[in-house]
């Protein structure tokens, strides 16, 4: 038997599969290599990432579930999916926003959709990151059933993503300094979270502020944490992390998506 | 979902005591930086597009409106299709709605002429499959042949038109808004547009029309609304309506005239 959908849910969900294909059809076209651009991209950032933090500053990896810790770039590339996902859903739900204005000025459509669609794209797109990533923890080191606990994590990102990415597109309509702003805060984000460093190295205090506590209070801190026991090091996460990140994940796309609905309205009276 | 028909079910659009405001913003600041600066101290102006609009438009009938630049017809027409929110009262639509409200509303010019049918057939929740049955008879109808699969953005306005209007009537619409677009197209592409739309209104189709042109608003509507300076001056007979709006026009000599062209612009 068929779902039976409101009408208006159909053409959401006909929309969302349509701003998705064309965002991904978008990104690589005229490319030779297409699609696996998707993939050199953050093959590239981990080989970079390995070489400064790995090599050159001699960062030590921390053990993993073989015993064994001399995989740095695996340690990197945990961190990186989640990493990717959601800074992709930020940047991408300003300029998927920006894209379809003109388009909902002439027309009226669910504009949501085309953030949505953006974000599913995006999704896909780190599925095949984790593929990758999976896969080279299976070669290389060992397999555990808290690899299934990926997907989720990563939707947990995109969900506290898109809340954010709801309020910073319509934002950015009214004030394009907002994108710049985002683009700093989140280059300043990105050495804030463990990626490119282990919690351990982060001292309980510095300058008399307890660091460390200060950092844990970070939402991609508890999400990142769980992906990094699944898939790193294949021990089953804790569940306050867990907890905190699922809590994260349902603050961020319910408020960000109340404003969304509050102010989309008033978007085709932007001159 | 469908009740037994009582009158409130025959309706496809009411418009209830529906008013627009639209801000207009004088040097409006774009940046943050300027916005704090200027903050308390902003150069608005309200400008009032429509005032206590009632209206009730029965299914399958032809609704023409008829008035002089910036009376807000266009306004009425989007506040129909939802791209905007009336500042007050309420509208509702009954049904699929599809829109034709400018040159190439609803493309984006990236996008090749097919891949634009595809998309405005998502906005209207028709899936690909459903769109690409329909496909053939919009490359038809709308006579554009292989350019079909070039970026839009290269289209002349006459194209663009006739593509829009393809889309709009062949999807099966239950209600149709058009804004004055099919003067852009030739005669002879005119000509199909009324017939098509004849077999539309005998489907059930209920049809709205801005138009300057008061021979076909008086031909083919059921009823006329003359709005002015967004209120509703006359509603009823086609033929009583736009007698009362051209001897307006002509009575008011050229003073009138020139008075007009100052009016506020059309769409916002």
């Amino acid at each position: 038997m068929k779902l039976a959908l409101s009408p208006a849910t159909r053409t959401s969900a006909i929309l969302i599969r349509s701003f998705a294909e064309r965002e991904r059809k978008s990104l690589y076209k005229r490319s030779i290599l297409g699609w696996l651009w998707s993939l050199l991209g953050p093959l590239m950032a981990v080989a970079v990432y390995s070489l400064v933090f790995g090599v050159i500053y001699r960062a030590p990896p921390p053990v993993t579930a073989n015993g064994r810790a001399e995989v740095f770039a695996l340690y990197l590339f945990s961190g990186l999916v989640v990493w990717n996902v959601f800074t992709n859903i930020v940047t991408g739900a300003m300029r998927w926003m920006i894209d379809v204005s003109d388009l909902r000025k002439k027309t009226y459509f669910p504009t949501e959709t085309a953030i949505l669609g953006g974000a599913v794209a995006t999704l896909l797109q780190s599925g095949l990151e984790a593929v990758v990533l999976i896969t080279i923890m299976a070669v290389l080191v060992n397999i555990s059933w808290t690899l299934v606990l990926l997907p989720l994590t990563l939707i947990l990102t995109a969900g506290f993503g898109l809340g954010i990415g709801f309020a910073v597109a319509i934002l950015n309509t009214r004030y394009r300094d907002i994108g710049h702003l985002v683009n700093i805060a989140l280059s300043v984000t990105f050495f804030l979270v463990p990626i490119v460093y282990t919690s351990d190295m982060v001292p309980d205090r510095a300058y008399g502020l307890p660091v460390r506590r200060i950092m844990e209070l970070n939402p991609l801190n508890a999400v990142i944490g769980v992906t990094r026991d699944a898939v790193y090091f294949l021990r089953t996460p804790s569940p306050g992390q867990l907890a905190a990140a699922a809590v994260w994940a349902a603050v961020s796309s319910v408020s960000g998506w109340v404003y969304f609905r509050h102010r989309s309205m008033e978007m085709s009276e932007e001159p | 979902m469908r009740t037994a028909p009582t009158d409130e079910n025959r309706l496809t659009i009411s418009v209830i005591d529906v008013s627009k405001r639209f801000r207009l913003e004088f040097d409006r600041p774009s940046s943050i930086k300027e916005a704090v600066l200027r903050f308390g101290r902003r150069d608005v102006s309200d400008f009032w597009a429509l005032r206590d609009i009632s209206l009730a438009i029965p299914r399958g009938s032809f609704f023409g409106i008829v008035g002089h630049n910036g009376s807000g017809k266009s306004t009425l027409l989007r506040l129909m299709a939802g791209i905007h929110r009336p500042t007050t009262g309420e509208i509702h639509t009954r049904g699929r709605l599809s829109a034709l409200l400018e040159l190439g509303s609803g493309f984006h010019t990236d996008l090749t002429g097919r891949e634009n049918v595809f998309l405005n057939g998502a906005i209207l929740g028709l899936n690909r499959r459903q769109m690409a049955a329909a496909m053939d008879e919009i490359v038809e109808f709308s006579g554009i042949g292989d350019q079909i699969d070039v970026p839009v953005k290269i289209y002349s306005s006459g194209m663009y038109m006739r593509l829009g209007f393809a889309v709009a009537v062949n999807v099966d619409p239950e209600i149709l808004l058009i804004d004055e677009v099919i003067a852009v197209g030739d005669e002879d592409f005119q000509h199909k547009c009324m017939r098509h739309m004849d077999q539309l209104r005998a489907r059930g189709t209920t049809i709205v029309v801005v138009s300057h042109n008061t021979d076909l608003v008086r031909r083919l509507s059921d009823t006329v609304g003359w709005l002015d300076h967004g209120r509703m001056l006359g509603l009823g007979d086609p033929d009583t309506i736009v007698d009362e709006y051209l001897d307006s026009v002509t009575d008011g000599g050229e003073m009138t005239l020139t008075d007009r062209d100052c009016s506020p612009p059309e769409s916002i």
